[in-house]
Protein backbone atom coordinates (compact mmCIF):
# COMPACT_ATOMS: atom_id res chain seq x y z
CA UNK A 1 0.00 0.00 0.00
CA UNK A 2 1.43 3.36 -1.01
CA UNK A 3 1.24 5.64 1.55
CA UNK A 4 0.02 9.06 1.32
CA UNK A 5 1.33 11.52 3.64
CA UNK A 6 5.11 11.15 1.87
CA UNK A 7 8.73 11.16 3.60
CA UNK A 8 7.76 11.78 6.97
CA UNK A 9 9.23 8.58 8.42
CA UNK A 10 8.56 7.59 12.23
CA UNK A 11 6.30 11.14 12.01
CA UNK A 12 4.00 9.66 9.59
CA UNK A 13 1.26 8.41 11.55
CA UNK A 14 1.03 11.19 14.55
CA UNK A 15 1.09 13.26 10.93
CA UNK A 16 -1.93 11.63 10.22
CA UNK A 17 -3.53 12.14 13.80
CA UNK A 18 -2.82 15.59 13.32
CA UNK A 19 -4.85 16.03 10.16
CA UNK A 20 -7.33 14.36 11.40
CA UNK A 21 -7.34 16.04 14.80
CA UNK A 22 -7.72 19.69 12.75
CA UNK A 23 -10.26 18.11 10.16
CA UNK A 24 -12.96 19.43 12.24
CA UNK A 25 -11.57 23.27 12.73
CA UNK A 26 -8.43 24.89 13.73
CA UNK A 27 -6.33 23.87 17.15
CA UNK A 28 -3.59 25.01 18.44
CA UNK A 29 -1.05 22.36 19.60
CA UNK A 30 -1.68 21.60 23.36
CA UNK A 31 -5.41 21.19 21.89
CA UNK A 32 -4.43 18.79 19.10
CA UNK A 33 -2.42 16.80 21.58
CA UNK A 34 -4.96 16.13 23.96
CA UNK A 35 -7.39 15.61 21.21
CA UNK A 36 -5.30 13.22 20.02
CA UNK A 37 -4.73 11.23 23.07
CA UNK A 38 -8.45 11.37 24.02
CA UNK A 39 -8.91 10.02 20.70
CA UNK A 40 -6.55 7.20 20.33
CA UNK A 41 -5.85 6.58 24.39
CA UNK A 42 -2.05 6.94 23.33
CA UNK A 43 0.39 9.14 24.45
CA UNK A 44 1.84 12.24 22.15
CA UNK A 45 4.35 14.12 23.56
CA UNK A 46 5.20 17.85 23.01
CA UNK A 47 8.75 16.67 21.26
CA UNK A 48 6.96 14.21 18.32
CA UNK A 49 3.88 17.17 18.42
CA UNK A 50 6.01 19.41 16.92
CA UNK A 51 8.34 17.49 15.06
CA UNK A 52 5.34 16.17 12.68
CA UNK A 53 3.49 19.99 12.72
CA UNK A 54 7.02 21.30 11.39
CA UNK A 55 6.92 18.73 8.74
CA UNK A 56 3.65 19.25 7.79
CA UNK A 57 3.98 22.67 7.43
CA UNK A 58 6.93 22.48 5.57
CA UNK A 59 4.64 20.52 2.65
CA UNK A 60 1.60 22.74 2.88
CA UNK A 61 -0.83 20.19 4.69
CA UNK A 62 -1.18 22.97 7.26
CA UNK A 63 -0.81 26.14 7.98
CA UNK A 64 -0.53 28.45 10.93
CA UNK A 65 -2.48 31.13 12.42
CA UNK A 66 -2.34 34.37 13.51
CA UNK A 67 -1.07 33.76 17.61
CA UNK A 68 -3.27 34.01 20.15
CA UNK A 69 -1.98 34.68 23.59
CA UNK A 70 1.45 33.19 22.92
CA UNK A 71 -0.52 30.17 21.17
CA UNK A 72 -0.45 29.38 17.78
CA UNK A 73 -3.78 27.73 16.17
CA UNK A 74 -3.20 25.44 12.76
CA UNK A 75 -5.47 24.60 10.34
CA UNK A 76 -5.68 22.09 7.49
CA UNK A 77 -5.08 23.78 3.82
CA UNK A 78 -7.11 22.29 1.11
CA UNK A 79 -3.95 20.18 -0.18
CA UNK A 80 -4.09 18.98 3.07
CA UNK A 81 -7.39 18.08 2.99
CA UNK A 82 -7.05 16.49 0.07
CA UNK A 83 -4.18 14.12 0.83
CA UNK A 84 -6.21 13.31 4.34
CA UNK A 85 -9.44 11.99 2.32
CA UNK A 86 -7.53 9.98 0.17
CA UNK A 87 -5.10 8.29 2.61
CA UNK A 88 -8.78 7.70 4.49
CA UNK A 89 -10.30 6.34 1.85
CA UNK A 90 -7.52 4.09 1.04
CA UNK A 91 -7.55 2.60 4.68
CA UNK A 92 -11.63 2.50 4.67
CA UNK A 93 -10.37 0.04 1.74
CA UNK A 94 -7.64 -2.02 3.15
CA UNK A 95 -10.02 -1.91 6.18
CA UNK A 96 -13.20 -3.62 4.34
CA UNK A 97 -10.54 -5.93 2.81
CA UNK A 98 -9.45 -7.34 5.63
CA UNK A 99 -13.06 -7.78 6.73
CA UNK A 100 -13.97 -9.30 3.90
CA UNK A 101 -11.21 -11.87 3.74
CA UNK A 102 -12.21 -12.57 7.93
CA UNK A 103 -15.58 -13.33 6.93
CA UNK A 104 -15.01 -15.64 4.51
CA UNK A 105 -12.29 -17.28 6.40
CA UNK A 106 -12.86 -20.84 7.56
CA UNK A 107 -13.38 -21.31 11.39
CA UNK B 1 13.62 22.36 33.50
CA UNK B 2 11.19 23.88 30.55
CA UNK B 3 14.07 26.50 29.75
CA UNK B 4 16.81 24.11 29.29
CA UNK B 5 14.76 21.35 27.51
CA UNK B 6 13.90 24.24 24.72
CA UNK B 7 17.91 25.56 24.86
CA UNK B 8 18.27 22.01 23.63
CA UNK B 9 16.50 22.96 19.91
CA UNK B 10 18.23 24.90 17.44
CA UNK B 11 17.91 28.61 17.56
CA UNK B 12 16.00 28.69 14.38
CA UNK B 13 13.68 25.92 15.45
CA UNK B 14 13.56 28.28 18.52
CA UNK B 15 12.66 31.75 16.39
CA UNK B 16 9.98 30.17 14.69
CA UNK B 17 8.48 27.28 17.43
CA UNK B 18 9.51 28.69 20.55
CA UNK B 19 6.66 30.92 22.54
CA UNK B 20 4.26 28.12 21.37
CA UNK B 21 6.38 25.08 22.31
CA UNK B 22 7.14 26.88 25.64
CA UNK B 23 3.36 27.60 26.62
CA UNK B 24 2.72 23.71 25.44
CA UNK B 25 5.53 22.91 28.25
CA UNK B 26 4.04 24.71 30.64
CA UNK B 27 0.62 23.68 30.30
CA UNK B 28 1.03 20.47 31.86
CA UNK B 29 3.45 18.76 34.16
CA UNK B 30 6.65 17.07 32.50
CA UNK B 31 7.30 13.25 33.08
CA UNK B 32 10.54 11.07 31.98
CA UNK B 33 8.03 10.30 28.72
CA UNK B 34 7.74 13.58 27.79
CA UNK B 35 11.53 14.86 28.79
CA UNK B 36 12.75 11.71 26.69
CA UNK B 37 10.24 12.92 23.70
CA UNK B 38 11.78 16.57 23.97
CA UNK B 39 15.15 15.60 24.05
CA UNK B 40 14.56 13.12 20.96
CA UNK B 41 12.43 16.42 19.13
CA UNK B 42 15.06 18.50 19.51
CA UNK B 43 18.05 15.81 18.55
CA UNK B 44 15.71 15.01 15.24
CA UNK B 45 15.17 19.24 14.84
CA UNK B 46 19.31 19.76 14.72
CA UNK B 47 19.47 16.54 11.97
CA UNK B 48 16.54 17.52 10.26
CA UNK B 49 17.60 21.77 9.83
CA UNK B 50 20.56 19.94 8.75
CA UNK B 51 18.36 17.69 5.86
CA UNK B 52 20.02 14.66 7.80
CA UNK B 53 16.32 14.00 9.68
CA UNK B 54 12.94 12.24 8.04
CA UNK B 55 12.90 14.76 5.94
CA UNK B 56 15.16 13.13 3.77
CA UNK B 57 13.54 10.03 1.18
CA UNK B 58 15.11 7.18 3.91
CA UNK B 59 15.61 9.08 7.16
CA UNK B 60 13.45 7.68 10.11
CA UNK B 61 13.94 10.75 12.50
CA UNK B 62 13.50 10.24 16.48
CA UNK B 63 10.26 9.53 18.66
CA UNK B 64 9.30 8.28 22.28
CA UNK B 65 6.28 6.53 22.44
CA UNK B 66 4.35 3.38 24.22
CA UNK B 67 5.77 0.89 22.08
CA UNK B 68 9.34 1.13 22.54
CA UNK B 69 8.24 1.19 26.10
CA UNK B 70 5.93 -1.73 25.72
CA UNK B 71 8.90 -3.53 24.20
CA UNK B 72 11.31 -2.51 26.44
CA UNK B 73 9.11 -3.68 29.32
CA UNK B 74 7.92 -7.35 27.89
CA UNK B 75 11.80 -8.28 27.19
CA UNK B 76 12.91 -6.53 30.10
CA UNK B 77 11.33 -8.49 32.52
CA UNK B 78 11.68 -11.43 30.82
CA UNK B 79 15.83 -10.77 30.85
CA UNK B 80 15.61 -9.08 34.80
CA UNK B 81 13.93 -12.72 36.01
CA UNK B 82 16.58 -14.76 33.93
CA UNK B 83 19.38 -12.40 35.32
CA UNK B 84 18.76 -12.05 38.61
CA UNK B 85 17.58 -15.77 39.09
CA UNK B 86 20.91 -16.87 37.51
CA UNK B 87 23.15 -14.62 39.05
CA UNK B 88 21.56 -16.25 42.40
CA UNK B 89 21.95 -19.70 41.72
CA UNK B 90 25.40 -19.27 40.52
CA UNK B 91 28.92 -18.14 41.79
CA UNK B 92 29.43 -14.49 39.81
CA UNK B 93 28.75 -15.66 35.99
CA UNK B 94 29.53 -12.87 33.80
CA UNK B 95 26.65 -14.24 31.53
CA UNK B 96 23.77 -13.53 33.97
CA UNK B 97 25.03 -10.58 35.64
CA UNK B 98 24.99 -8.86 31.85
CA UNK B 99 21.84 -9.52 31.30
CA UNK B 100 20.62 -8.25 34.62
CA UNK B 101 22.55 -5.08 33.91
CA UNK B 102 20.59 -5.15 30.17
CA UNK B 103 17.49 -5.98 31.74
CA UNK B 104 18.10 -3.06 34.19
CA UNK B 105 18.64 -0.81 31.44
CA UNK B 106 15.68 -1.93 29.10
CA UNK B 107 13.37 -1.40 32.37
CA UNK B 108 14.78 2.35 32.93
CA UNK B 109 13.02 2.55 29.13
CA UNK B 110 10.16 1.09 29.94
CA UNK B 111 9.60 3.75 32.66
CA UNK B 112 9.80 6.29 30.67
CA UNK B 113 7.74 5.14 27.64
CA UNK B 114 4.99 3.78 30.09
CA UNK B 115 5.14 6.82 32.33
CA UNK B 116 3.18 9.34 29.88
CA UNK B 117 -0.37 9.51 31.92
CA UNK B 118 1.10 8.58 35.39
CA UNK B 119 3.09 11.34 35.14
CA UNK B 120 0.43 13.89 34.33
CA UNK B 121 -1.42 12.45 37.68
CA UNK B 122 1.69 11.91 40.15
CA UNK B 123 4.53 13.60 38.86
CA UNK B 124 6.49 13.57 41.85
CA UNK B 125 5.86 9.61 42.34
CA UNK B 126 6.60 8.87 38.89
CA UNK B 127 10.06 11.15 38.85
CA UNK B 128 10.99 9.37 42.20
CA UNK B 129 9.88 6.20 40.77
CA UNK B 130 12.12 6.37 37.91
CA UNK B 131 15.21 8.07 39.91
CA UNK B 132 15.90 5.36 42.64
CA UNK B 133 16.20 2.62 40.16
CA UNK B 134 18.19 4.46 37.51
CA UNK B 135 20.93 5.34 41.13
CA UNK B 136 20.51 1.62 42.04
CA UNK B 137 21.51 0.70 38.22
CA UNK B 138 24.38 3.17 38.72
CA UNK B 139 25.37 1.28 41.95
CA UNK B 140 24.87 -2.11 40.41
CA UNK B 141 27.05 -1.24 37.69
CA UNK B 142 29.62 -0.20 39.77
CA UNK B 143 29.03 -3.77 41.75
CA UNK B 144 29.53 -5.49 38.76
CA UNK B 145 32.47 -4.12 38.16
CA UNK B 146 33.93 -5.45 41.54
CA UNK B 147 32.81 -9.07 40.94
CA UNK B 148 34.60 -9.15 37.60
CA UNK B 149 37.16 -7.34 39.38
CA UNK B 150 38.23 -8.58 42.79
CA UNK B 151 35.50 -11.43 43.08
CA UNK B 152 34.11 -12.16 46.18
CA UNK B 153 36.98 -10.14 47.69
CA UNK B 154 36.86 -6.58 49.56
CA UNK B 155 35.56 -3.77 47.23
CA UNK B 156 34.50 -0.57 49.04
CA UNK B 157 36.06 -0.64 52.31
CA UNK B 158 34.99 -4.07 53.77
CA UNK B 159 32.04 -4.11 51.65
CA UNK B 160 32.21 -6.82 48.96
CA UNK B 161 31.09 -6.39 45.52
CA UNK B 162 27.91 -8.41 45.79
CA UNK B 163 26.41 -6.12 48.38
CA UNK B 164 27.03 -3.68 46.26
CA UNK B 165 25.49 -5.31 43.56
CA UNK B 166 22.63 -6.38 45.61
CA UNK B 167 21.83 -2.56 47.11
CA UNK B 168 21.45 -1.38 43.32
CA UNK B 169 18.74 -4.35 42.62
CA UNK B 170 17.05 -3.68 45.26
CA UNK B 171 16.74 -0.44 44.34
CA UNK B 172 15.60 -1.10 40.64
CA UNK B 173 12.74 -3.89 42.55
CA UNK B 174 11.40 -0.62 44.90
CA UNK B 175 11.64 2.14 42.19
CA UNK B 176 9.54 -0.37 40.38
CA UNK B 177 7.22 -0.87 43.03
CA UNK B 178 6.30 3.28 43.18
CA UNK B 179 5.37 2.58 39.25
CA UNK B 180 3.40 -0.06 39.57
CA UNK B 181 1.73 1.65 42.34
CA UNK B 182 1.18 4.96 40.31
CA UNK B 183 0.11 3.05 37.15
CA UNK B 184 -2.33 0.90 39.41
CA UNK B 185 -3.72 4.53 40.94
CA UNK B 186 -3.64 5.91 37.64
CA UNK B 187 -5.52 3.00 35.13
CA UNK B 188 -3.49 3.71 32.31
CA UNK B 189 -2.13 0.41 31.84
CA UNK B 190 -3.26 -3.42 32.91
CA UNK B 191 -4.61 -2.90 36.74
CA UNK B 192 -3.87 -6.67 37.24
CA UNK B 193 -0.26 -6.23 36.21
CA UNK B 194 0.53 -3.48 37.73
CA UNK B 195 -1.04 -5.09 41.26
CA UNK B 196 1.19 -8.31 40.44
CA UNK B 197 4.14 -5.82 40.33
CA UNK B 198 3.80 -4.26 43.48
CA UNK B 199 3.08 -7.32 45.43
CA UNK B 200 5.98 -8.43 43.93
CA UNK B 201 8.13 -5.76 44.84
CA UNK B 202 6.95 -5.68 48.54
CA UNK B 203 7.66 -9.77 48.25
CA UNK B 204 11.15 -9.16 47.61
CA UNK B 205 11.37 -6.55 49.65
CA UNK B 206 10.65 -8.48 52.84
CA UNK B 207 11.96 -11.42 51.71
CA UNK B 208 15.93 -10.20 51.54
CA UNK B 209 16.34 -9.41 55.80
CA UNK B 210 15.02 -13.07 55.57
CA UNK B 211 17.36 -14.37 53.09
CA UNK B 212 20.16 -12.79 54.39
CA UNK B 213 19.60 -14.25 58.26
CA UNK B 214 19.03 -10.84 59.54
CA UNK B 215 15.30 -12.06 60.53
CA UNK B 216 13.66 -15.57 60.45
CA UNK B 217 9.98 -15.71 59.65
CA UNK B 218 10.18 -18.06 56.65
CA UNK B 219 11.43 -21.99 57.15
CA UNK B 220 15.09 -22.43 55.48
CA UNK B 221 13.52 -24.83 53.29
CA UNK B 222 10.72 -22.62 51.90
CA UNK B 223 13.43 -19.40 51.42
CA UNK B 224 14.53 -20.25 47.79
CA UNK B 225 11.09 -21.27 45.93
CA UNK B 226 9.42 -18.11 47.87
CA UNK B 227 12.11 -16.11 46.42
CA UNK B 228 11.65 -17.69 43.14
CA UNK B 229 7.81 -16.71 42.84
CA UNK B 230 8.36 -13.44 43.84
CA UNK B 231 11.40 -12.49 41.51
CA UNK B 232 9.19 -14.63 38.50
CA UNK B 233 5.94 -12.06 39.77
CA UNK B 234 8.73 -9.09 39.67
CA UNK B 235 9.49 -10.02 35.76
CA UNK B 236 5.47 -11.33 34.97
CA UNK B 237 4.63 -8.21 36.51
CA UNK B 238 6.56 -5.81 34.24
CA UNK B 239 5.95 -7.91 31.11
CA UNK B 240 2.49 -7.72 31.87
CA UNK B 241 2.55 -4.05 31.87
CA UNK B 242 4.62 -4.22 28.32
CA UNK B 243 1.91 -6.61 26.77
CA UNK B 244 -0.79 -4.29 27.63
CA UNK B 245 1.07 -1.13 26.51
CA UNK B 246 1.80 -2.78 22.66
CA UNK B 247 -2.04 -4.19 22.66
CA UNK B 248 -3.47 -0.32 23.46
CA UNK B 249 -0.90 1.24 20.91
CA UNK B 250 -1.80 -1.73 18.48
CA UNK B 251 -5.18 -1.68 19.17
CA UNK B 252 -6.80 2.27 17.77
CA UNK B 253 -3.96 2.47 15.18
CA UNK B 254 -3.17 -1.18 13.72
CA UNK B 255 -4.80 -0.17 10.43
CA UNK B 256 -3.00 3.31 10.13
CA UNK B 257 0.36 2.20 11.06
CA UNK B 258 0.21 -0.66 8.90
CA UNK B 259 -0.95 1.80 6.13
CA UNK B 260 1.61 4.70 6.67
CA UNK B 261 4.58 2.79 7.64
Amino acid sequence: MTPQIPELGRFAEPALLILVSLSEGPKHGYAIMTDVEAGTGRPLGPGTLYAALARLEERGLIEALAPVDRRRPYRLTGVGETILREQLHELTAFAELGLRRLGRAPR
Amino acid sequence: MRALLLRCYPARWRARYGDEFAEILAERPLGPFDVADVVLGALDAHLHLRGLGAASEHGRGFAMSLRIGGIAALFGGVLWFIGIAGSSATEFDGLFASLALIATASLLVAMIGLSAFQARAYPRLIWLAFGIPALGAVISLVGYYGMATVGDGPFLGDVSPWYVWMIGTLLMIMGSGLFAFATWRASSLSRGAAAVLVAAAVGVLILVPNLMGVVSFIPEALGPLASIVALGAFGAGWSGLGLSALRMDRAALAAIGGASS
